[in-house]
């Protein structure tokens, strides 16, 4: 018996971008004719979405998988999966494996919740007295009991997943495969089911893939990781290495220069008052962040609209700075640099990551547009000069406040 | 200790039965769910099942029965065309349903590994539920004539093993076409349009068979249903025995069953991919 779950050699996924994906008899005909008369087909480009993929995984082990966006982690999922073949390459996966790279695969609006269990539970790949054994299980962790005769299309879409996520995490496969099924649901679900995953990789020893942007889970989760960029595997490490790894990368692009026809984004950063290192910035404390804007054009731009989106490392966005809200909008002498600064008092966020969105339009017109441009860290600070703060999950932000007693 | 080794030089044909029979709980509560969703919210029910052929039927018996007044040997004109109308309702259900069936299941296909022959042969078995009425409808007329069951009642298992086979070999075609060429979407509602003329379903087969040439006849039993509907209602009611050219039916049943099959597994691997 091996303890090697997983094992990939030379992996690759080709793709042509082109007219071959889907198309009509036409078509196909048409370039078969072409094919005729020209040697080699010019029109088609290939597109590699994955090459030389190599790693291996012990039993037992949680790997998570970062990359960004079209890093190619998902096509990695699909074919670990076996949704898609690969173009090259082999892998040897040794146990049986559910993958969950949704929730809620096959659900039918029309059917009940009863037999949507069943249904979605099959198509998991659980046997029929499988889901009967653990049915009134599922149901109870779902929490829609008293729903469970009624057809979902009149559930609410958070009783849907409920009910989705149950089923899943009833399956009970040696290797799990699981893409960011953890995006949906509400705040205290996401947990219930990080908790579930966490029970099942490390109580019970299964094998676990994971996909995911929420780097605080995948942290948590996982031993080891793999951060995938363009394609290929850049880290094969423990898993705060890859972490770091993957902010490293994002953090790449802060210096860059963005530039529109008419402006150029020169320089953006964090300066914190204390001038503390690294982007680090404590919660309470007073920061600014400053962007060098130079008009490229020989008018003055005046009326300009710069705002900021501020969201954490799941993604979602937590504070909105904008010129236009408080009507501050912004002059810029022609063919010169001008220094805006927009500075937060008693920094109201909680510690963490965040990334910060920079958006300048002119004349209603976008001039520059960069998602997460910057990163910065908060780290715990005195914002109530208690020296106390909320935990991290009990709170988003921090406002100041006072109680009064009447007595 | 189940294992899986996926390597992209294996041999691109490899039909794995074991798996197939491995996945058959997927392919049931499939049927399952397709039947229970088709007349959900419907009035009438499974009822509609009924009313499609009867209306058919209503038609031909006035047309063909009392208008052309088509020669049936002595059989009461709407039992003869319901015979006929049997198999062939089966086969234009499949048919219909097989082609979109894959691009239907798309959100499937694209998240979870399965054997993909599992929805066209899921769409076969849906159909089953739809034959089993209109073969309660035949047996009802017969009641009614009387119209005895003929001595030819033996070979119904193997027309009804037939009449499967070819729908699920047309099937399983256009659900693999239809992935790669959406212009199949719109050829199978003229195929079963112009299917329902070009079988021996309103009129017996003799009369074709009489009346053109050699070069015609051949080419109207390349029409897999032609044989089959021919003997199917021979085994039922009786009347002239099926022509020799049916075998060509038949072999063309067979071809197009094997080569559907490998055409399929070649176009599974890309599935998702194009789908």
């Amino acid at each position: 018996m091996t303890d090697i779950a997983i094992s990939v050699q030379n992996l690759g996924k080709k793709y042509t971008i082109g007219h071959q994906k889907s198309g009509s008899l036409r078509e196909s005909f048409a370039s078969k004719v072409r094919g005729l008369f020209t040697p080699s087909s010019m029109e088609q480009e290939e597109f590699w979405a994955l090459r030389d993929i190599n790693f291996e995984i012990k039993r037992g082990e949680a790997v998570g998988i970062i990359g960004r966006n079209g890093a190619g982690k998902s096509t990695l999922l699909k074919i670990l999966s076996r949704i898609t073949d690969p173009s090259t390459g082999r892998f040897e996966i040794n146990g049986r494996v559910s993958s969950l790279l949704e929730v809620g695969t096959g659900f039918h609006p029309e059917l009940s919740g009863r037999e949507n269990i069943y249904l979605n539970g099959t198509i998991l790949g659980m046997k029929r007295a499988e889901i009967k054994a653990k049915f009134d299980e599922i149901v109870s962790f779902s929490g829609v009991e008293k729903f469970i005769d009624t057809p979902v299309k009149h559930y609410s879409s958070g009783m849907k997943v409920r009910l989705a996520f149950s089923v899943a995490a009833h399956l009970e496969p040696e290797i799990l495969i699981v893409d960011e099924v953890l995006a949906v649901g509400d705040a205290e679900f996401q947990k219930k089911c990080l908790g579930k995953m966490d029970e099942v990789s490390k109580n019970e020893g299964r094998t676990v893939v994971f996909v995911s942007h929420n780097m605080v889970a995948v942290e948590s989760l996982c031993k080891y990781g793999l951060l995938i960029e363009d394609g290929i595997i850049k880290l094969n490490d423990n898993i705060g290495n890859i972490v770091n790894g993957y902010l490293n990368s994002l953090r790449a692009y802060e210096s860059s220069v963005q530039k529109s026809r008419i402006m150029t984004l020169e320089l953006m950063k964090l300066v914190s008052v204390k001038n503390e290192p690294n982007n680090l910035v404590k919660c309470g404390s007073t920061f600014s962040i400053l962007m060098l804007i130079r008009n490229d054009s020989n008018i003055i731009l005046d009326n300009v609209r710069v705002a900021l989106g501020i969201s954490n490392l799941e993604g979602q966005r937590i504070l909105h700075l904008d010129t236009a809200l408080n009507n501050q909008g912004i002059k810029l002498r022609s063919e010169s640099a001008t220094q805006v600064e927009f500075v937060l008092e008693n920094n109201p966020l909680i510690q963490g990551v965040y990334f910060v969105t920079v958006f300048i339009s002119y004349k209603d017109e976008p001039q520059i547009w960069v998602k997460d441009f910057m990163m910065f860290t908060v780290v715990e600070g005195n914002f109530y000069g208690s020296g106390r703060l909320p935990k991290k999950e009990q709170a988003q932000v921090l406002v100041p406040f006072n109680i009064k007693l009447n007595d | 200790m189940h294992k899986t080794v996926v390597d992209a030089n294996s041999s691109p044909f490899r039909l794995n039965l074991r798996e197939l029979w491995a996945y058959r709980d997927l392919f049931i509560i499939l049927a399952y769910r397709d039947l229970r969703v088709r007349y959900a919210q419907t009035f009438l029910g499974l009822f509609w099942a009924f009313i499609q052929p009867a209306a058919t039927l209503l038609i031909f018996s006035v047309v063909f029965g009392r208008a052309v007044k088509v020669d049936t040997g002595g059989i009461p004109y709407p039992v003869f065309a319901i015979a006929g109308m049997s198999a062939w309702t089966y086969f234009a259900f499949v048919l219909n349903q097989s082609g979109n069936s894959i691009i239907g299941a798309q959100e499937m296909v694209k998240k979870i590994y399965f054997p993909r022959l599992v929805i066209p042969l899921s769409k076969a078995v849906v159909g089953l539920v739809d034959f089993a009425i209109v073969m309660l409808f035949l047996v009802g007329l017969m009641l009614i004539y009387r119209v005895p069951i003929s001595a030819n009642i033996w070979a119904l298992p193997f027309f009804l093993l037939l009449t499967v086979v070819s729908s699920l070999a047309v099937g399983i075609w256009l659900s693999a076409l239809t992935i790669r060429y959406r212009d199949f979407q719109h050829v199978v509602p003229f195929m079963v349009q112009f299917g329902l003329y070009a079988t021996p379903i309103a009129y017996p087969a003799e009369t074709i068979v009489k009346n053109l040439p050699h070069w015609a006849n051949v080419l109207y039993y390349l029409n897999p249903m032609a044989g089959v509907v021919e003997g199917f209602r021979w085994a039922i009611i009786g009347g002239a025995a099926p022509s020799e050219y049916s075998w060509i039916s038949f072999g063309l049943i067979f071809l197009l069953f094997l080569s559907g099959i490998v055409y399929f597994k070649k176009i599974e691997k890309v599935m998702a991919d194009i789908v």
